[in-house]
């Protein structure tokens, strides 16, 4: 009977909901936004994706700053001062006084503690890589400690902080929006909170006031915030799967933000850089877009094939026909706009009739090169109509890649099985250091990415790079290791980094996009009409 | 009894429910061809539309699979008659071509189903009690599942591919089949030359071979018309779902849809599929319609 | 056989097709490449944590003890939790089921309306012109894919000419009219041939015969008898069109932005989530098991004639 009233009840809300209209004020300054898909959870503990909360409702002991000239610093936020023992192991910090939350409880020492710890045990933990480096993560994780034992908390407002390993961009690593400081006492209480908005509790600019999944969520504004008031009184974002729908309700005025990331060049150039030209919001997605050869594959483990594939992409033409030419080719892989990038990096040049050479030389007959090119299905249609041109680039060279698409789910299931022979794939900057990407792809404990990156000294390298503590060095020895993973040994083909266009409609007077062009920006960041 | 029935089997069986079996299958046709110029128009423009699927490596100067994207998006012209597409191939050509994958995605499945689900459906009829109630529950199992859903499910568990496509079309496209089949067969069985020639002892497989089989064709005719449409459909659904056909190969399904959204700035990619989608639907509706006239008693004696 | 001990035997023998639809949904699943966890986090993945995630949640116990604890569940009004959206199953499906309800509701109405009005100009004109129009026109709404159908409507009509919102719920009913006309659309041929040949074939009764050979038309008023008749079976397709209208209605809900059922079927099956698929698909059954019901009641209630086959 009374799941029948719940029902019921349900039903009715949902009615009601429906016949309400959404905003019946006028004066409150209202920021409309749309997503292709609703977000899975309020805790980013449980998520590595859903980060437009985080962003918006919580805070972070760093954050990353984007200069007027597009360059980026990372400031300290909840922290007020703090220092770095020499061995670079142990950092000691003091908290800004006075922050509280938005239920009005102050932000102190435990509840960094706790984040940490909640990181690494909370329900469906998956985002503690960060929290994985400090001493005693790995105990709590398995359950032998109750506590963390690297932090240790020595006032109202201090703590130190102990890793495993010294590591130089751990400052950088504190910015990702997985550090995000949670109330000790309320996650305490309820234990999980990711399905409820009222036990979201940060002390960021908003909070979460309503969730109907699938349809929208709205953030209004914390009154307790203690920083500067954001200009949007309430934020409204809709889930809207189908990007052309989004594109209509844009041109229709109600959209206050659009992102163009999902529409097509043509779309863009037509509409966009014509009729709104004026507000289109450049930024880039900091990271590069790259194309993947599997080195346990019997043709791509030979290296004269890599680099021909490398020579036979028109990464130019890629760029200008289906991106509008909104990047930049990328020789590497660390990107532009990341922490040691090489600008005076070999450029790989198109060159279809070198690679047909040195394949030549290398003994294969055309055609004899074939292997499976594979394709997520939910990753775009442009993504779709680059593999099919990078197809066509490489059958001009006697290569066939032959493309197959899987469903998402399946398509990850079989990367992670190290056999997938060649993919594209874009990594976007978690935090700005090329620890991120070089870590991720190159080094001794990377799983499940089907690179199967064959050079043990480059990868016992990427791993010792990041305890150099003077950064200098560090950044020399990353750029090299970059030139022996790319021009050497020629893993992967760098393509490019894409530009993240938005546009704004007329409610919005300024408007800053994420650093590294993440889809879920800070809402903090715009100004409203 | 039946519990389940989804809107082809309905309609189905009402149709089978009037055909009749007085006259041979080709004295109906031939009046169908007299009487019902709609038909013949259809039957004639699906023969050229697969006479030019056939002949397209000699009728068009273009690859179908490699384009220039320097010319991508391009309306109409003399050298591309219906515009390029969002690779900058020919638009005309890759329909012609899709065409191939897509009555194959018509017909080959839609044959496969007609082949389990008759297969099944005579027997249940035929044989009755355990078997009967077995096969039928089964077939109300998967009649239960919204088609699409299944299909979908079927897609990812394979994988892409046209054999694929095949297979999860037929295994979505058989139950309703053997419903109409074992309708069928349960009259038939009760007629008298049935009872006569089970009463003399000729064995079952022979009454169903020559018997049972034969006469049940007519409304499976009609039904095979009917259910090539809604695969040719299905697969353009599961295009927009991103499971069917492979890239860079294409179907009319997924020409749809990779070019649904250029839908406001280059309609001529989405709407030349969609208007041939559009016409082997009607064509077949009409086919089937006029086979259905031809072969019912009831409306021929006007 | 009475009504009620006819429904009651119809209710009892669809059991058995229930415990066959969660057990081939849960057999299929267990075969599909990839899982819940690692889907999740995607770029993300890390082997570790999805091996303590799937611990955790019991995914790696013996598939007939995961099925035997699902089923057992049912029982005591439990469908689970799903794994995406960390909610129960029931919670989400009472959530998203009104959406759906109010589409196909709406979107039967279109099919209705446009489909008997075709179906009648057809029959009455039969092998004219407005025949061939009145089919055609019909039969254009199944031809044509539904995402064409929708996007066009949604561009002329709301888009260009604003007369409905382009997407959403927000402003109650008036949003599901486009989806519905694009979802009733694609049913609404199928209601139209069943009108022409159950018109056709009652205009073409005995007592229709006489008033013709009497000399007299066939006046509105015998075509509205007529249509009386005719009108049986299509009511009780309508009934039965539920499964078809739920396939549809995950592409209508997708480019209107409904969160109706269908799209939490999508994202249950390319998430990998189990425990939500089942939920869905079991009471995707459970209607279109009960619009059967409801087709064969109105059957044996207004024709009891027709039903010979037991």
């Amino acid at each position: 009977m009374r799941k029948h009233l719940a029902f019921l009840l349900a039903l009715v809300m949902v009615l009601t909901i429906a016949a309400i209209p959404a905003y019946a004020a006028d004066e409150e300054k209202v920021l409309n936004l749309a997503s292709e898909s609703d977000i899975l959870t309020l805790d980013v503990a449980q998520t590595t994706d859903d980060y437009f909360i985080p962003h918006n409702v919580f805070d972070r002991l760093f954050e990353i700053k984007v200069n007027p000239d597009g360059g980026t610093d990372i400031v300290p936020s909840l922290v007020a001062d703090y220092s770095v023992s020499d061995d670079g192991l142990t950092y000691s910090f003091t908290l800004v006084d006075g922050v509280e939350f938005s239920n009005g409880n102050p932000l102190t020492a435990e509840d960094v503690k706790y984040t940490f710890e909640h990181l690494l045990t909370a329900p469906k933990a998956c985002n503690y890589d960060i929290a994985e480096e400090v001493v005693g993560a790995e105990a709590l994780l398995d359950g032998e400690a109750e506590e963390l034992e690297g932090i240790e908390v020595t006032g109202d407002l201090t703590f130190t902080l102990t890793l495993v390993a010294a590591n130089a961009g751990y400052i950088a690593e504190l910015t990702s929006p997985a550090m995000s400081i949670v109330d000790k006492e309320t996650v305490e209480s309820v234990g999980d909170f990711g399905t409820e908005p009222a036990y979201t509790i940060g002390s960021g600019p908003y909070i979460v006031s309503e969730w109907v999944p699938n349809d929208h969520f709205t953030l209004t504004r914390n009154e307790n915030y203690w920083g500067e008031a954001p200009d949007a009184d309430v934020v409204v974002m809709n889930v809207v799967p189908d990007a052309n729908t989004q594109n209509l309700m844009f041109q229709k005025g109600e959209l206050d933000i659009i992102d163009l990331d999902a529409l097509d060049s043509s779309i863009i150039d037509s509409v966009y850089k014509t009729t709104y030209a004026d507000s289109i919001v450049p930024g880039y997605r900091v990271g590069v877009t790259f194309m993947s050869m599997n080195e346990n594959n019997e043709f791509l483990s030979d290296v004269n094939v890599r680099k021909a594939v490398q020579m036979a992409i028109n990464r130019q033409s890629l760029l200008d026909n289906f991106y509008g030419g909104d990047g930049i080719i990328q020789n590497g892989m660390i990107a532009t706009g990341v922490w040691g990038h090489n600008d005076d990096l070999e450029p790989i040049n198109y060159d279809p009739e070198g690679a047909k050479a040195l394949l030549a030389d290398a003994g294969y007959e055309e055609g004899q090169i074939t292997f499976e090119f594979s394709l997520d299905s939910s990753s775009g249609d442009t993504t779709a109509m680059v593999y099919q041109q990078i197809a066509q680039d490489l059958a001009a060279v006697g290569i066939t890649a032959e493309i197959k698409s899987y469903d998402e789910s399946a398509w990850l299931d079989f990367r992670k099985t190290e056999e997938m022979p060649a993919f594209l794939g874009t990594w976007t900057m978690d935090y700005n250091d090329p620890a991120n990407i070089l870590g991720t792809f190159f080094s001794n404990s990377t799983s499940g990415r089907s690179l199967n990156y064959a050079n043990q000294e480059i990868k016992d390298r990427v791993d010792a790079a990041s305890s150099i503590i003077d950064d200098d060095e560090r950044m020399a020895e990353y750029q090299a290791i970059e030139h022996a993973i790319v021009v050497e040994d020629a893993a992967v083909v760098p393509l490019y980094e894409r530009a993240h266009l938005f546009c704004i409609g007329e409610k919005v007077a300024s408007f800053v996009p994420h650093w590294a062009g993440f889809s879920n920006f800070f809402v903090r960041d715009v100004e409203m009409n | 009894m039946a519990v389940f029935k989804t809107k082809t089997a309905a309609v189905s069986e009402e149709l089978a429910s009037q055909i009749g079996e007085s006259e041979s299958l080709s004295v109906q046709l031939r009046r169908m061809a007299r009487k019902n110029k709609l038909a013949v128009a259809s039957a004639v423009i699906l023969v050229l539309l697969v006479l030019a699927a056939i002949f397209v490596p000699i009728l068009s100067p273009y690859d179908a699979t490699v384009g220039d994207p320097s010319i991508r998006l391009k309306p109409p012209s003399g050298a591309h008659w219906l515009g390029t597409d969002e690779m900058g191939r020919d638009v005309l050509t890759r329909l012609l071509y899709g065409a191939r994958i897509s009555l194959a995605v018509g017909v080959v499945p839609t044959l496969i189903s007609m082949v389990i689900g008759v297969f099944m459906g005579v027997i249940a009829g035929y044989m009755g009690g355990k078997i009967d109630y077995i096969i039928m529950r089964f077939a109300d199992v998967m009649l239960a599942f919204p088609s699409l859903l299944l299909a979908m499910v079927i897609m990812y568990t394979l994988g892409g591919g046209m054999m694929n496509i095949f297979m999860a079309l037929a295994l979505v496209g058989w139950a309703s089949v053997a419903r109409v089949a074992r309708s069928e067969t349960i009259s038939l069985k009760e007629s008298e030359y049935v009872q006569a020639a089970r009463s003399i002892g000729v064995p079952s497989g022979r009454i169903i071979r020559r018997h049972i089989f034969p006469n049940c064709l007519p409304a499976l005719i009609v039904l095979f018309t009917l259910n090539i449409p809604s695969a040719i459909l299905t697969e353009s659904s599961l295009s927009f779902l991103g499971v069917g056909v492979q890239l860079p190969n294409s179907s009319w399904g997924l020409m749809v849809n990779m070019g649904r959204q250029f839908l406001y700035n280059a309609p001529w990619i989405s709407l030349a599929p969609s208007a041939a989608i559009m016409l082997v639907v009607l064509c077949c509706n009409f086919l089937g319609d006029g086979l259905r006239d031809a072969l019912d008693p009831h409306l021929n004696n006007e | 056989m009475s009504t009620l001990k006819s429904i009651v035997r119809r209710v009892i023998s669809s059991i058995p097709v229930l415990i066959g639809v969660v057990l081939i949904i849960y057999l299929i699943l267990r075969v599909l490449p990839g899982n819940a966890i690692a889907t999740m986090m995607g770029e993300h993945y890390n082997a570790e944590a999805e091996r303590t995630i799937i611990a955790e949640l019991g995914l790696d116990k013996p598939w007939y003890v995961q099925f035997w604890m699902y089923i057992a569940g049912l029982f005591t009004g439990d469908m689970g939790t799903s794994i995406k959206y960390h909610k129960p199953v029931s919670e989400l499906i009472a959530t998203y089921f009104p959406v759906t309800i109010k589409l196909s509701v709406m979107a039967a109405l279109v099919a209705w309306v446009v489909g008997i009005v075709c179906g009648v100009i057809s029959a009455m004109r039969k092998d004219k012109l407005a025949d061939r129009i009145g089919m055609g026109f019909s039969l254009l709404g199944v031809s044509v894919p539904v995402f064409m159908t929708a996007m066009v409507l949604q561009f002329l009509l709301a888009y260009k000419l604003g007369w409905f919102p382009i997407q959403g719920t927000k402003e109650g009913l008036v949003c599901y009219i486009l989806p519905a006309i694009a979802l009733g659309w694609s049913s609404a041929g199928s209601v139209a041939r069943l009108t022409r040949s159950t018109l056709l074939e009652v205009m073409g009764s005995d007592y229709i015969d006489t008033a013709r050979a009497k000399g007299r038309s066939v006046s509105g008023a015998v075509v509205f008898h007529a249509l009386r008749n005719a009108l049986i079976p299509v009511v009780t397709v309508m009934a039965i069109q539920i499964s078809s209208l739920l396939s549809g209605a995950v592409i209508t809900e997708t480019i209107f932005s409904l969160p109706g059922i269908g799209r939490l079927c999508v994202d249950a099956i390319s998430g990998r989530d189990v425990p939500l698929l089942q939920g869905s698909v079991i009471f995707a059954t459970v209607l279109v098991i009960a619009g059967n019901l409801v087709a064969d009641c109105l059957y044996s209630v207004l024709d009891p004639r027709i039903r010979k086959e037991v």
